[in-house]
């Protein structure tokens, strides 16, 4: 019962590397504050998905997984796929933005 | 010493009417490996009594200390359709091509679990040393190995191939009087090129810096790949780049690569990879945190204890033990862990982070990475992983062979 607690209020990252042409979008829009710095100056922004979102997320990319042993963060997801991540986040300027990116994905796939 | 045939009408007449078995890429590697003198003393494959002194007091049967059984497994039917016996001289064909002779000396089984706990210190099979030596086949023969047939490198590992004998060769051209070996299995970022850069301080020494005499040998491993490992082109052409970008000067650096199915068998193999290089001419190895390691089976620093354990003059190579390297934001540089005094501050290497990053395509700072070095991985993806700087299920079916055998 407690391991349910545990995981359903858990999240997981997943993280979207900041370049400068990526950290000006953000800087204009107001955004870059919500970049980490994480190594020697290189910028990553952080999309925590729920327990759901990354088993989702994992069925919708099979070559992705969940390193739990060292990043603890959704790891191997496609270039392009966080590039549709990112520019989900400039457009509705804000980064709970899986859910919707998931409803795309599936919409896509029922078409 | 060599053991390969010195020309094509000596091979043809030494192969001639001789009972052919083919063999896995595992054993041509060590054949090649044998014959070429990667694992001097040994002039083949090991009999009985050599892995139970292996396995038992990690020595050959005469005392050299040797820590991983070197073994030639085949399923019992073979032996039989073929009717191989002790003895016999047979032909070992790789894809099809004359590879080596082999001369059968003794045909056995052996105790698995006692060779898997003695290598591994365990025999979970979640271990993939252990997952390897589960998909052995059941029968084993000894017996010494001539090559036959000289395996054609492609570019462009042709340009990174070196024999023992060619490395000593080039060792001594170079000048150097100390070479620190520097094993990896990864395209390098800062904190790969700092253990390199550290470990040469060490290994120089008191030796006189106005004219140096110290090298630095990157020798790559090269074996099996899984998806998601770095391609094998990226990891060598992306340490050729560190050299060519003149993060190393040319007389202090030399990439070359070892052909070697891991075992991960942290300290045992350690003393292995110290052996191999021994052999290549190299007085020093540099061993960092979980060398050979995997998972949790091994300590982080075990592969330095076990030099500690292993009597005085039994290795002509000294161990290099490092620890860490990291950024560190106040000191604002990469520095040692075992210098640094911020190790609250540190930012630690994470190889899955900076996987994660090229993954992405996206070129980090050139503290952790340097430029050059992404864009001849990425050139490296393009030309030769299909894209991508990872294996993948495609690169795995149809990369190009590291190398050839000519048809006889």
């Amino acid at each position: 019962m407690k391991d349910i607690k545990v995981r359903m209020t858990e999240k997981y990252p997943i993280n979207i590397w900041i370049n400068e042409e990526r950290h000006e979008k953000l800087k204009k829009l107001g955004l870059a504050d919500m970049t980490e710095d994480v190594l020697a100056g290189m910028k990553v922004l952080r999309l925590y998905c729920t327990d759901d979102q990354k088993n989702q997320l994992l069925k919708l990319y099979p070559m992705a997984k969940y390193d739990s042993a060292t990043t603890k963060s959704i790891e191997l997801l496609p270039a392009d796929a966080k590039d549709e991540m990112f520019e989900l986040v400039i457009e509705r300027k804000r980064l709970d933005v899986i859910e919707e990116f998931l409803k795309v994905k599936k919409n896509l796939s029922r078409k | 010493m060599e053991r390969v045939v010195s020309s094509q009408s000596q091979a043809k007449k030494l192969i001639k009417g001789l009972k052919s078995v083919a063999v896995t890429g595992r054993i041509a590697r060590e054949c090649i490996n044998i014959a070429y003198g990667f694992f001097t003393p040994l002039k083949g494959f090991m009999g009985k009594a050599h892995i139970n002194a292996v396995c038992e007091k990690m020595t050959l049967t005469n005392g050299t200390l040797w820590p991983i059984p070197i073994v030639f497994d085949i399923k019992e039917e073979v032996i039989r359709e073929k009717t191989i016996e002790k003895g016999n001289t047979i032909l070992l064909l790789y894809r099809d091509r004359a590879l080596a002779i082999l001369e059968v000396e003794e045909i056995f089984n052996y105790d698995m679990t006692k060779m898997k706990q003695a290598v591994f210190g365990t025999t979970d099979a979640k271990h993939p040393g252990v997952k390897m030596y589960d998909g052995f086949e059941n029968t084993f023969i000894a017996g010494k190995i001539t090559l036959v047939n000289r395996p054609k490198f492609q570019p462009p590992f042709d340009k990174f191939w070196y024999t023992p004998k060619q490395m000593r060769q080039k060792i001594a051209e170079k000048g150097w009087k100390r070479t620190v070996a520097h094993q990896t299995r990864n395209v390098p970022h800062s904190g790969h090129e700092w253990l390199m850069k550290g470990a040469w301080f060490s290994t120089n020494g008191e030796m006189p810096v106005e004219k140096l005499e110290t090298g630095i040998l990157v020798s790559c491993i090269i074996g099996p790949k899984r998806v998601g490992d770095y391609i094998d082109e990226a990891i060598l052409l992306g340490h050729q780049k560190l050299h060519d970008a003149g993060y190393f000067r040319d007389d202090i650096h030399l990439v070359s690569f070892v052909m070697w199915d891991m075992r991960y068998a942290g300290p045992k193999e350690a003393i292995l990879h110290a052996i191999i290089r021994e052999n290549l001419g190299c007085t020093h190895h540099m061993f960092g945190r979980d060398h050979a390691g995997v998972g949790s089976y091994y300590g982080s620093y075990d592969a330095h204890r076990i030099f500690d354990q292993i009597p005085e003059g039994s290795l002509n190579i000294k161990p290099i033990r490092v620890l860490e390297w990291w950024y560190c934001p106040i000191c604002g540089e990469v520095t040692y862990s075992g210098l640094c005094g911020h190790s609250k501050e540190r930012q630690a290497f994470s190889g899955t982070m900076i996987r994660s990053i090229i993954q992405d395509k996206v070129k980090p700072t050139r503290l952790i990475f340097r430029p050059e070095v992404f864009e001849q991985v990425m050139e490296s993806a393009e030309k030769y992983g299909f894209g991508s700087p990872f294996c993948t299920e495609e690169y795995l079916e149809k990369r190009q062979p590291v190398f050839k055998l000519p048809k006889l």
